[in-house]
């Protein structure tokens, strides 16, 4: 894996899914059918606690050609960015 | 400025051992090294042994079985599973990965449903996916390939079904917690860890029984197993899972091409060892009791009696060389109906968990609770199915299982040869490879939401 991208500060979020707790596979799951409540161009914030989310939420993304904004880390959670395409 | 360049340096490399995600491929060689090692130190590993024996102890601890299981920290299984959860313990430590997560409520519902179908899955396929597949395929067991047939199917079942529960069940789907801890503590719980790792690997290498003896190579080797696995996130469920989910083919890969390096060590150990080792064994052992002998002393009887304890000796040493790497240990009576049940039980359990007998061991050991509460129902079930199966004699009798009722007892090479069980196992790697990679491009394989 390369270096964890670090999303910008202030981003305006659509939607925010909570995933924390979750283990692999859910959060992935749920970030895919949580972004089909948004509309292009918007993004949604995923909250994660599953290590395993920093390689599957930037690699499904340049899969289903969304952008993937970075993360930033919180108290005992990771916010991931994703800007629906 | 060299001192801070080397500083930088230093950082680096702990960052590439300790942190970083490793490349798929490299860990599923690491994996395979490790698994030939252990094969070649003693016996191959496995997670089910492990978890049926801690579930033994539940199962005596709450009066249902009367016979004392095998000590945690004797039975070999079970020193596996414990090198391994803390091989991927540390690696979760050292590396920021480890905290308490807990799950929402309807997550811990599916961990029970998991383990339960997971242990009877595994006792039908005689073994989880390391023991009853990577490592059957890998000891050249025909049973290995069954199990991954109904690994697939029930895998995509499991997905199908997880699709469901999406647009069904609502209750208890979020609210998870996590308890983190500062990182500094974690690195020193770590090193903590490491150093009563090696402390037991010691403790066990000092002691005159040979069989205890030998538990501190299978203890360090599966720690080295657990760390490489959390540290690469290395999942055989998500290898089934990621082609017919999102496409992604990396660890599916990984898996095909580590298994076809297993196979090849394990044939080299298997067709070399006994004949070499054995030969050795027997050597070492005639001259020490011929070099007894004094040609001048010896009446006939006691000749004969001299030439019984040689014989006696001699079989003896055949068997000891034999022991570990005999052909038939480690082949199941499952090349049947039983492989693809239970790899298909397995598989559906597997998705409902988040990970596999070996996936499951690594992520207890970074904390997630979920797979804490998988352990203890897939150790009951797979222990009471265990038992059930010896009680019928449904794997059949003896080494070889005869009169399985799950399937065959085959050893590849006795029906293909050596060169045609690894040529059988080099084109079922290579096909999986490059299904696995055609999807990725056409996703035709692939599940919708």
């Amino acid at each position: 894996m390369s270096d964890i991208k670090i999303a910008p500060e202030g981003l305006e979020v659509a939607r925010t899914l909570d995933a924390k707790g979750l283990s692999c596979p859910m959060p992935l799951l749920r970030t895919k059918k949580e972004i089909e409540k948004i509309n292009s161009g918007e993004i949604l914030e995923v909250l994660g606690t599953d290590p395993g989310s920093r390689n599957d939420i930037p690699g499904w993304c340049a899969r289903a050609g969304h952008e993937y904004l970075g993360e930033r880390e919180d108290e005992g959670f990771i916010r991931f960015y994703v800007r629906k395409k | 400025m060299s001192d801070g360049l080397f500083k930088e340096k230093v950082r680096n490399f702990f960052k590439i051992l300790c942190q970083t995600e490793w490349n798929a491929t490299a860990a599923g060689l690491i994996v395979a090294l490790l698994s030939i090692l252990i094969m070649a130190w003693w016996r191959p590993w496995g997670a089910v042994g492990a978890i049926r024996n801690w579930g033994e102890w539940i199962l005596y601890g709450v009066g249902i079985f009367d016979a004392r299981p095998a000590s945690v920290v004797v039975s070999s299984g079970s020193v596996i599973g414990i090198g391994f959860l803390a091989g991927a313990f540390i690696s979760a430590c050292l590396g920021n990965d480890f905290s308490f997560k807990f799950p929402p409520p309807w997550e811990l519902v599916k961990a029970i449903i998991a383990g339960i179908l997971m242990g009877i899955g595994s006792a039908f396929a005689g073994g989880c996916n390391v023991g009853g597949m990577y490592n059957a395929i890998g000891n050249l067991a025909a049973n290995g390939f069954t199990m991954w047939l109904g690994l697939v199917v029930g895998v995509v079942l499991g997905l199908k079904y997880i699709y469901w529960e999406m647009e069904h069940i609502t209750w208890g789907t979020s609210g998870g917690k996590n308890f983190d801890f500062p990182y500094g503590l974690k690195i020193l719980v770590g090193i903590v860890a490491l150093v009563v790792l090696i402390w037991g690997a010691y403790y066990y290498s000092g002691q005159s029984d040979n069989y205890v003896n030998s538990l501190s190579g299978i203890l360090l080797i599966s720690a080295g197993l657990g760390y490489t696995m959390q540290r690469g996130r290395w999942c055989m469920v998500q290898a089934f899972r990621e082609p017919h989910m999102t496409g992604d083919c990396t660890l599916a890969k990984s898996v095909a091409l580590s298994i076809l390096v297993l196979a090849i060590g394990a044939a080299v150990l298997k067709y070399a060892v006994p004949q070499r080792g054995s030969a050795v064994a027997v050597q070492s052992i005639l001259s020490e009791v011929i070099d007894e002998i004094d040609p001048d002393e010896v009446d006939d009887e006691e000749l004969a009696d001299t030439l019984e304890d040689v014989i006696d000796a001699a079989d003896q040493a055949v068997i000891a060389a034999r022991r570990t790497l005999d052909p038939v240990n480690y082949v199941r009576g499952t090349f049947g109906w039983g492989g693809v049940l239970g790899g298909f039980l397995f598989g559906l359990g597997a998705m409902f968990a988040g990970g596999c007998g070996s996936g499951t061991l690594w992520r207890v050991g970074e904390g997630q609770m979920k797979l804490w509460l998988v352990v203890p129902f897939f150790g009951i079930s797979n222990a009471l199915m265990t038992k059930w199966f010896r009680a019928i004699h449904m794997e059949g009798v003896g080494p070889t299982h005869e009169g399985s009722k799950l399937g065959i007892h085959l050893y590849l090479p006795d029906a293909l040869g050596y060169g045609g069980t690894i040529a059988l196992v080099m084109i079922a790697m290579a096909l999986w490879y490059i299904i696995v990679d055609w999807n990725e491009d056409s996703n035709k394989l692939i599940v919708e939401m």
